[in-house]
């Protein structure tokens, strides 16, 4: 049979009626889903896909123990716990849980919290511990959060608190390694966009997933040793203690390579507790970031570029009447008394300023201080032994210091006349250090560096290669042998039986005036030794220095027995056999 | 629904079958109409669909499997975290200089060395 539709017939008008309704919803959901495609897909990834950050893991930093990398700075998870005051029905149960099992980490007043119900986050405890919290979960408390928070842990307490610095609250590194290698050691944060589950769960469903791993950040091994830096502290203490100083540095750089094996401050903080430290200097690390006038350890520097020129040898002689004069200015010596005709080694161990003075006449016509010799001076001083200008160590907050160059008025006679025994210019401890090394290694410069290798992701210690100098040759062996010669004589005819007997060691005191308001200041000084130790060759270079508001502190009777403590011990601890 | 069987002759020419074997062959007298074709994708449809879904779910059940060990191994290494941590303590210096061993050590005298 043939089913006809027929005209005006009721199956014909409710066909029309459906092809019509049909007709409607394809074209309603034409527009829907192509013409409104893009917004309708949007609408959806925003329900169904969720983005996580994957934090990375700031980099631990290494100290060396002997040759084996050890945990200074180290990341802990710990928790911040808050409740939320209108879920929260047993609040006598979770007081009670709280006080036994972090009571220590728990807010002042906290108990105020449970009654702010116009709030849902009330804080009570922050850094709790995992398994504090673990206890605490193990509860079941309701209305109770637990957020993770990583902060820097350090097992070495305040050691190295300078060197180190510290990461605040938003994760950024303050002062020291953790500011100047900021970004190495946070890494890249990774980030995972995904289709969840209504808890949340990531899934692989979809295909607008987008995974970016995380990259941890560098865990970096330092070239200074623990043991090193614990013994200068320590030693460094008791000289304070002893002299009555308010203030004290060390370093001790291997000449050899520009390492820095300590750099110890005091006063310093702990870093665990930054927001504790009432003084902001206790941050500064005062080697690399206070530049002052050396004084007499400067005299090194005069004689190596006086011998360097060729121009004067230790057993050269001149005629010292303990006061020598330089234009309209009378410069006399601290210590008098050896007058007549003397060494320019009497003068290095009597650190008599006539006979620097002297060198830098000697450097122009041997009668005055000659743009050509202030030109020389500056030279060595600037140019190669690098004082007055940054070092480029990796450390925040360096200072570069001032050396005035000859060419600018006040760079005259009367100035590198002062500058020959340590006044009229600034620098740091770490420049002092850096240029010293090339006086007694053989002549190279080596930058001084912080950094000894890293540890990467396995745990395999990856150590740097061995530093090549910045520049070889900075003045010539020879005069580097003279040099060393020179101040371990110095050294020996005064204060060598307080050295172990069979090694190299000399060094150079220094006693510098303090500029206060613009003028030398009568009531205050500050001590420095400057010396080497080894036995064939310098091993390593130990720079103190002490000094104390309204403390007059000579090198000699202050900064020296503190040299001489570490440089003992230094010798034991590299096992450093004597010569023969 | 009747069902019969029919056989047709094809001419040599236009069949490409070899020589010697039956010119004959079986033709289906079933006919699908175009509701039966229609259902029948439809079920292909459903069943693919179905097979997808199966598969979907498969997958995400492996997602939550993941997830978990993901949150293990996160466990794990806070765990480790913190035994280094534990460890580090336990070797830094003060804590080695306040042993009871290090209390019963007594310091160096004279070092002598041989030479070799």
């Amino acid at each position: 049979m043939k089913l006809e539709l027929l005209h005006g017939s009721r199956s014909r008008i409710l066909a029309a009626v459906i092809f019509t309704v049909m007709a409607v919803f394809v074209v309603r959901l034409f527009y829907l889903q192509v013409i409104q495609h893009d917004h309708y897909l949007a609408l959806a990834q925003e329900e169904q896909l969720s983005q996580f950050k994957l934090p990375a893991s700031r980099g631990m930093i290494y100290a060396k123990s002997g040759d084996d990398p050890v945990q200074l700075v180290m990341n802990e998870t710990v928790y911040t716990v808050f409740i939320d005051p209108v879920i929260v029905d047993d609040k006598d149960k979770m007081t009670e849980v709280l006080k036994k099992v972090a009571g220590g980490n728990l807010r002042t007043g906290f108990e105020k919290s449970f009654d702010r119900t116009d709030s849902r986050y009330q804080i009570i405890a922050t850094k709790v511990t995992r398994v504090q919290a673990d206890k605490i979960k193990a509860e079941g408390l309701h209305g109770i959060g637990f957020q993770e928070v990583s902060q820097r842990v350090y097992p070495e307490g305040q050691l190295g608190a300078q060197i180190l610095g510290f990461v605040n609250a938003e994760g950024k590194g303050n002062y020291g390694i953790e500011s100047a290698l900021d970004e190495e050691l946070k890494g890249n944060d990774g980030l995972l966009k995904t289709v969840v589950d209504v808890s949340n769960v990531p899934l692989t469903i979809g295909n607008n997933n987008v995974r970016i791993p995380k990259q941890d950040g560098k865990n970096i091994v330092l070239s200074v040793d623990r043991n090193v830096q614990s013994y200068a502290e320590q030693a460094l203490a008791a000289g304070l203690q002893r002299t009555g100083a308010t203030h004290g540095s060390v370093l001790i750089m291997d000449p050899q390579t520009g390492k820095v094996m300590a750099m110890a401050n005091l006063p310093t903080y702990n870093p665990s507790e930054y927001y504790k430290v009432e003084d902001a200097a206790a941050f500064n690390n005062d080697t690399i970031s206070a530049p002052y006038e050396p004084g007499s350890d400067v005299k090194t520097f005069t004689m190596a570029a006086g011998i360097d020129k060729g121009v004067v040898k230790a057993s050269d002689t001149f005629n010292n009447t303990d006061y020598i004069e330089v234009d309209d200015r009378t410069i006399t010596n601290a210590t008098k008394g050896h007058t007549g005709n003397i060494t320019f080694q009497t003068a290095l161990t009597w650190s008599l300023n006539t006979g620097f003075v002297t060198v830098a006449q000697r450097l122009g016509n041997g009668k005055d201080i000659t743009k050509s010799a202030r030109e020389t001076m500056y030279t060595y001083f600037h140019d190669k032994f690098r004082l007055g200008q940054l070092t480029g160590v990796e450390l925040a907050g360096e200072a570069a210091g001032t050396i005035i160059a000859p060419d600018q008025v006040e760079g005259n006679a009367v100035r590198y006349s002062n500058m020959s025994f340590g006044q009229g210019l600034d620098a740091t401890m770490i420049q002092v250090v850096g240029g010293f090394n090339t006086l007694i290694n053989g002549g190279n410069y080596y930058k001084p560096t912080m950094l000894d290798g890293v540890v990467n992701d396995n745990g395999d210690y990856i150590q740097n290669p061995t530093p090549q100098p910045l520049e070889a040759n900075v003045i010539s062996k020879s005069t580097s042998d003279q040099m060393r010669e020179m101040m371990q004589t110095a050294r020996s005819s005064s204060f060598g039986h307080l050295d172990k007997p069979g090694y190299l060691i000399g060094g150079k005191t220094g006693t510098s005036q303090v500029i206060v308001n613009g003028k030398y200041s009568d009531t205050a000084t500050v001590g420095t030794y400057l010396g080497y130790g080894g036995s064939e060759t310098p091993e390593y270079v130990i720079m103190v220095q002490v000094s104390g508001k309204d403390k007059q502190l000579q090198g000699a009777r202050d900064a020296l027995p503190i040299f001489t403590d570490i440089s003992n011990w230094m010798l034991d601890y590299l096992k450093i056999q004597p010569k023969g | 629904m009747s069902h019969q069987q029919s056989n047709y002759y094809t001419s040599r020419r236009q069949q490409n079958w070899s020589r010697n074997q039956n010119t004959t062959r079986f033709v289906s007298a079933v006919k699908l109409g175009p509701v039966a074709h229609t259902v029948i994708v439809a079920l292909m449809i459903t069943i693919l669909g179905l097979i997808y879904l199966t598969q979907a779910t498969r997958a995400t059940g492996y997602d939550y499997e993941s997830q978990k060990i993901d949150s293990q191994i996160a466990d794990l290494n806070e765990q480790k975290s913190d035994l280094q941590i534990e460890n580090a303590r336990l070797t830094a210096l003060e804590t080695v200089k306040n042993s009871s061993v290090a209390r019963e050590m007594t310091p160096t005298t004279n070092t002598q060395y041989v030479n070799q």
